[in-house]
Parts: structure tokens; sequence; C-alpha cells
């Protein structure tokens, strides 16, 4: 395990690219997000595409047992989220961050990066996405940026990206946890990113297991949780074949999809273990997984730390905006809420989706 | 840097991120630049600002307690985040306004939250423009910034003033330094000394003869103060003994035509008042005076021989060019201490009335133990209009009706943590509920919070100045030789 090395890498071309996006606020003003005091989940730029799995009938899945293999392999857990910080005339400001946490010494411990705060306009996002991608992907196309309110996810994604390339660059003999899938996108989890990553990572000796919490599986409208019985956990069961048959066509899958339920309880989760790596070798990494790595809910502790250090609360949210506020001489405007103003007390405080709060925006 | 949350009444809230030094009693001035105007508020209590999801941080703390871990944060925005969650919540109330420098009473106005600057006021600068002590004043101590606080003479006298605290939090310190101000000041004080703790403020802290040595009398009732029939009058006489000794109407007509006839022969002792009263023939009048007759005689307070009595006017001189009279009441008997009590009142009256004396400062130690309940009312107005200027000095706030704190100019309440005496004293004085309850909760031994005219108003925290004089009672302890 190299994970000393950790701290002294360090993404500067967030660093740069952030800062160098703030100098060019526009008339000197920002409307910042409102923090609501009852708005506890404030991370809202989440675009983990969400996959809806519904399988005819059970009768063809495998259920496969699993027993806790106790080695001290090392855990590594990976998470990034982002935030909108508020509006600009030109454009948004929001911010990004990550951690990596792994196991040590039979405690936890973990690097954060960030936050990066960026400006991003209609006129700067290209240049702006291409260049991360440039840095952090070695991608030399150039590609059209999302919308801008699709930016500070993608961001996100590269600085993930951008971890997890450090990790299976740096560890060896680990178990590395990815927050998601190993699926494969057109811009943000480019092919060759991800087939690259996956085989530094086997050639150094790690597997690769991707938990996602977004996939929602169910066989014949059942949830798939419903169907495996506590009494038979901790197991897998293979769901592979079904979901290769219901978005092979349009998706790359680097990993053998299962659907684990490590531990008791009402949750289960899409587990994607690197199709490289022997099947067999595949699930002793689980076993060896819940044998080293505390499982509460099925769900591996070390990347539930690794998202809870990741994750931005209110007060940091303030905290930025009070910075860039000082920082860059920006002035601070409030403008009326748009559904405050015509809805009053039956605007709803929980009702604003990420596509019901944009609608009325200006900038689309 | 702080800022204006919000105003509802004369509470004001203000806001204060980074945060500063400010404590609770401390003073803000909100100043309004667009109106010129500005706001005196005080800081009443203090506390975190409410931050939206700081529940959530605190909630997640301990489960990444036991991480460790390194941040790489290039823009070191833990600082900041930090900064935003130690963010401050002052709660204030609205003392005064301030109109070109100088004090105005209209506080119906609003400031602008936007554009007001609210800065901390220190000390020094609200003693001057409050022209606390401005004037002939007698130094009483320091508030926490460090600012000399003196009352003027003009705001104690002629006033009625508390002094009331738990055990031990310097009441009757505070009280022997107003006691020490006065006599420099030239003032005449009599003192009802309930624990003989005034008996050496003439010495130093060393034992050594302290400046006011001379100018402290100590009178012992029955031992070196001790006065004739007549020069205690038939009126003194009487009332004390209707009022301390319950003597019927009808044996106080008889007694009073015993006395005339003792007077008109000349003949007013103890002894022939004793044997005019064997000889009423009506037994239960009889049986009533002499039961009276004796409580008075063996306090040992009346005598009939000249050389051994003393006068008040005699004493008064001694104290002419300022002094204290202290009646030391230490280790007498309830009724003794109330017939000396009500003797002197009644006395002190008659001399005011007669202008033998212009006024005196009377300092009143635990009053409930010695002041029946009828008293009280007497005590704050006649006798107040006569000259008698009352400090009343008790660690029981209960014991002083609430229309005495109502009509009291000057508080100086030092510390109290009982709910009940808290509410009590909050209830009755004419500050906010919320300046008391607080801040008198916290006030470490030695300060007080000066209500009042003394302090013009604006409620402030003092320590009191050491003194140097030997203040200790003399309590007897057991283990005083170990």
């Amino acid at each position: 395990m190299e994970i000393a090395d950790l701290s002294y890498t360090s993404p500067k071309d967030f660093m740069t690219l952030g800062c160098g996006s703030l100098k060019n606020i526009v008339d000197q003003s920002f409307r910042p997000r409102h923090v609501n005091l009852l708005e506890l989940e404030i991370e809202d730029l989440d675009y983990d595409r969400e996959i809806k799995a519904n399988i005819a009938d059970n009768k063809r899945l495998e259920t496969v047992g699993l027993h806790p293999i106790v080695d001290d392999s090392p855990v590594f857990g990976i998470d990034t989220s982002s935030i909108e910080l508020g509006e600009t005339k030109d454009g948004i400001l929001c911010a990004v961050r990550g951690s990596i946490v792994w196991r040590y010494d039979n405690g936890h411990q973990y690097t954060r990066y960030g936050p990066f705060i960026f400006h991003i306009t209609e006129s700067n996002k290209r240049v702006l996405y291409n260049k991360l991608r440039q840095a952090y992907f070695g991608s030399r196309d150039e590609v059209s940026a999302p919308s801008l309110w699709w930016m500070a996810g993608r961001i996100r994604n590269v600085l993930e990206r951008w971890l997890q390339k450090l990790i299976c660059h740096s560890c060896r003999d680990s178990l590395l946890l990815w927050d998601g899938s190993l699926t494969a996108w057109t811009f943000d989890s480019p092919v060759s990113v991800m087939s690259e990553m996956l085989h530094v990572a086997r050639n150094r000796g790690n597997i690769t297991l991707a938990f996602s919490k977004k996939t929602k599986l169910y066989v014949a409208d059942r949830r798939i949780a419903d169907l495996i019985d506590d009494r038979s956990v901790p197991c897998l069961l293979k769901i592979d074949d079904a979901i290769h048959l219901q978005y092979g066509s349009s998706l790359c899958f680097f990993g053998r999809v299962y659907a684990a339920k490590l531990a008791p309880g009402c949750f289960s989760f899409r587990l994607d273990i690197d199709r490289e790596v022997p099947e067999e070798e595949g699930i002793h990494a689980v076993e060896r997984l819940i044998g080293n790595d505390l499982v509460i809910e099925s769900y591996p502790e070390t990347l539930r730390l690794a998202h809870i250090t990741t994750r931005f609360s209110a007060s940091e949210v303030i905290g930025m905006q009070r910075y860039i506020a000082e920082n860059y001489g920006v002035r601070i405007v409030g403008r009326p809420d748009v559904r405050q103003v015509l809805f009053g007390p039956y605007a709803g405080a929980s009702t604003q989706n990420l596509e019901e709060k944009w609608t009325y925006d200006a900038y689309l | 840097m702080m800022h204006i949350y919000k105003i509802d009444g004369n509470t004001l809230q203000v806001v204060c991120c980074p945060p500063e030094d400010v404590r609770k009693g401390d003073y803000l001035l909100v100043n309004d630049a667009a109106t010129k105007r500005g706001l005196i508020a005080q800081v009443v209590n203090t506390g975190y600002a409410n931050i939206p999801g700081i529940l959530e941080d605190i909630l997640r703390e301990p489960s990444t307690d036991q991480v460790m871990g390194e941040d790489l944060d290039p823009l070191e925005m833990k600082t900041y985040v930090n900064m935003i969650k130690d963010a401050k919540s002052f709660t204030c109330k609205i003392r005064s306004c301030v109109v070109n420098e100088m004090l105005d009473d209209d506080i119906s106005w609003v400031p602008s939250r936007s554009t007001s600057r609210v800065e901390k006021l220190s000390d020094e600068k609200l003693i001057k423009m409050a022209g606390v002590g401005k004037y002939h004043s007698i130094s009483v101590g320091i508030t926490k910034g460090g600012a000399g606080v003196s009352i003027d003479l003009a705001s104690i006298d002629g006033k009625l003033n508390i002094i009331t605290g738990k055990k031990e939090t310097g009441k009757s310190h505070l009280s022997k330094l107003l006691v020490l101000g006065l006599i420099s000041r030239r003032g005449i004080c009599v003192v009802f000394d309930v624990n003989g703790e005034y008996t050496n403020l003439g010495y130093t802290s060393e034992g050594k003869k302290g400046p006011f040595y001379d100018k402290i009398i100590v009178l012992s009732p029955g031992e070196n103060f001790k006065v004739t029939l007549k020069y205690a009058g038939l009126n003194v006489l009487l009332r004390t003994m209707i009022s301390v000794l319950d003597l019927p109407a009808t044996s106080a007509w008889e007694f009073r035509r015993i006395w005339d006839y003792l007077e008109k022969s000349n003949m007013l002792s103890l002894g022939k008042l004793g044997g005019a009263i064997q000889s009423v023939k009506n037994n239960y009048v009889q049986d009533a005076l002499l039961r009276r007759y004796e409580s008075l005689v063996s306090t040992g307070f009346f005598t009939d021989y000249a050389e051994e009595a003393n006068t008040l006017e005699n004493v008064l001189k001694k104290v002419k060019m300022g002094g204290a009279l202290i009646f030391n009441l230490q280790n007498l008997p309830p009724t003794f201490r109330r017939i000396i009590v009500e003797f002197l009142l009644n006395k002190f009256s008659q001399l005011l009335g007669r202008w033998v004396v212009r006024a005196v400062f009377l300092f009143a130690e635990e009053a409930h133990l010695y002041l029946r309940e009828t008293y009280w009312d007497d005590v704050i107005t006649r006798m107040r209009h006569l000259g008698v200027f009352t400090t009343f000095v008790t660690n029981q706030p209960d014991s002083i009706p609430e229309g005495v704190y109502r009509q009291a100019d000057n508080i100086f309440l030092f510390n109290f943590t009982n709910e009940n005496d808290l509410d009590i004293v909050s209830r009755a004085t004419r500050v906010d509920v919320e300046t008391v309850r607080v801040i008198a909760r916290e006030l470490p031994p030695h300060h007080c919070l000066m209500l009042g005219k003394a302090v013009e108003n604006f409620p402030l925290i003092v320590k009191v100045n050491p003194l140097n004089a030997k203040t200790m009672g003399e309590t007897r302890m057991f283990f005083a030789n170990l």
C-alpha cells in the first residue's frame, strides 16, 4: 500500500481553473443559493444515472452465498460531491469536493480534496470542461460542454475519475470501492478512461467493486431485496445476464452486475465487479470486503465514510459564499424567489426538484 | 463584524461574524449614518447564530471524529466554515439613543439594517456619554473593560438604595465602601449592624488605625450607649412599647397617665416607674404594664444615671464633619434589637424634624430581622422626606416588600443563582426581566450589576473596589486554631 503518496498529489488544475473562472465575475455581484434551515439535504447536483431493471422472473437468477474472509485486506472508498453556491449575471457558482477513505489499523483514515469553486458561464464552460478532460482523462478530442446546470456534475465526475485513477495507480492488493457503477458513458465516463483505470488496478492486484444506490432492481415488479431471505445473507444475486439483456445495446458494462445483500435488513445494492477479474476471484473479493470492513445495511462503512466526508453541509455552503464575497470583492444581492412570490405559503419547500427549479430560470 | 438581525420592541438582535469578544453586560452602538442617529444597546444574552444545518454538522461529526484525516484544502475554506459555525448572536436591550453625541430618549425609530454600523461601545465612552459619576462622586469600582466607575453623590443623596445578592458575594463590602465614601464627603451614616461587621471599619486591613478611625463611632446599646427615660420621651417609648411589645391600648393609656404624673413630679426614673406600675389597681393592666416594663429594663438600654447615659445629639456632634454611627446589634435578642431600632428611628425622625441634623444615610443590614412590616412604608416615604436616606442590604430579596423595590432609586445586584430569588428581583426591579435573570446569575463574586440613577439608568457590571479596612465580621470558628 502506497497511500502516503495521496496527500502529495493534488488536482492542481482544479485549483487554477477554478480560481481563474472566479476572476471573471461580471458586474461583481452574485445571488447566493438559499440555505433553508429545514433543508438538511442540500446536496443537489448528483447526476448519477439511474437504471431501473425489471427482470421478468427469477428462475434464472443464481444466488451466491458469501463467507466472510478476514485477511486484513486494505479497503479504499472514493466519493465526490458537487453543490450549487449561487448565480451570477452570467452563470452559476458551484463547488466540488472529493474524498478517499481507507481502513487503517482497525480504524479509518481519509484524504479530502477541495472544495474547488468554479464560476461557470456560457462563455467559459466549453474551455473549462475540455481543459479538465485533457488534464485528467488525457483526452485530446474536444467535446461540447453540457448545459450550464449539468456542468457542476460533470466537473465533479472528472474529479471522481481522477481520484479513482489515483487510487488505481497507488494501491496494491487492495479492494477499491467506487460509488456508482462500472458502466461507461459517452462523456463523463469514457470507455478508454474506464478501461485503462481498471486495467491498472488489476495489474497491481487490486479488485474494483462499485456500489450503486441509484439502480432500482425489480424482479417481476417486486423489490429484489424482498426476494432475498435474511437467512441466506450475505449473498449475491447474479443479475448480469438480465441487465445485459435490457441495457447491453446502449451501455458498456465493465463490471459483472450483481444484486448484493451483504447484511440483514431492508436494503440491497447493485454491485459491479470488474468483469476482467475471474468470477470466483470477484466473489472472493466481496467475501474479503465483508470480512475486513464493517457492513451495515449491506453498505460498506469505508464507502459510507467517503460519502460523509465529501458531502457539503449548510455551514460550508455559507462559508464558501462568504469566501467568494470576501476574496473576489463580489457583492451579494438577493433576488426574490419566483415560487415564493407567486405562490406564497403554497410554494412548498421540498417540492423543488432540479427540473422544477430550473424551468423558470432565464438561463435555460 | 456585527450586523443587525432584528428589532422587536426594545430587543435588538445582532449577529456577529467573525465572532468578536462581546460579553453579557457590554454595550453596543448602532450607528445609522443616514439618519445621523445611534442606538445604545446592552448585550443581555449571547449565543450562537442559528446557522442552517448546524445540527446536521454536529450530528455528523461523531461519525467522522474517529476517522483520522487530512484536508487538501487549497482555498483554506476551513477557516471560513469555522468562522460561520462560530458566528454569534447577541440579544440586546435598547437603552438609549444618541443624536450628535448627545443622549436622547426617543428610541421609537428603527435604524437601517443594511447600512447601520454596529460596534462595541467602550465602557469609558459610555460612562462619559451618560455622565455617570461626573460631579462629586464616590469611586466604587471598575467595569470589565477596566473603566473606573464612580457614582454621583446626588444619585444616592435623598434616594432609596438596595444592595442584594446571595451570601458572600460582596454586598457588605460595597455597603462599607459606600459608608466610607460618604464619610470622606462629610456625610453622616447610621448603620444597623446585625453581624458586627462594621465595628472595625475604623481600622485598616492590617489592624492599624485607618484614616476614618475617629469618624467611626461604634455604639453598643446597653453597653456604651444608654439613655435616660426622660431623653427617650413618652411618645418614643410608648410607640416602641405598642409596636414591639404589643402593649394594649388601655394599658398604654394607663402608662401615659403614670408617665405624666412622674414627669410633673420630677420623679421620672426606672425605679419610680416600676413602683408606679406596681400600684396600678387593675390587675390586668398592672400585669400587662409590668411585663413590658421588665422587658425594657432587661435590655439595659435605659438608665437613671446621667453619667452613663448618652444622647444621639451628643454622638452626632462627634460626626458633625462626617462619620458613621455603627449601632452594634450583634448578639442582641430579637426583641431588644427591635426596641433599639424602633427607638432610634423615632428619635432620628424627631431630630431631623427639629433640624438637629440635616440628613443621615441609614444602612440597614438584614432589615427584616428588626423592622416590623408596617415600618417599611414609613422608612421609604415619610422618613425619606425627613432626611433618612436608606440603603437596605439583604441576601433574602423576598424579605423586602415588592413595593420597596419599585420605590428604589438604585439597586446594586450581586450574584443570585436561586430561581426564586431571581424571580423576585427581576419582577420588582424597573429594568427588564432578562437583564436581571441572565446577568445576575453569572456575576462573579465582588461584581455587581448597578441599576438606577447612580448609573444614569445604564445597567453596568462593576467589579467593586477593594477596601483598605478591616471588614470581616467576628464569626466564631470551631477550627480557628488549626
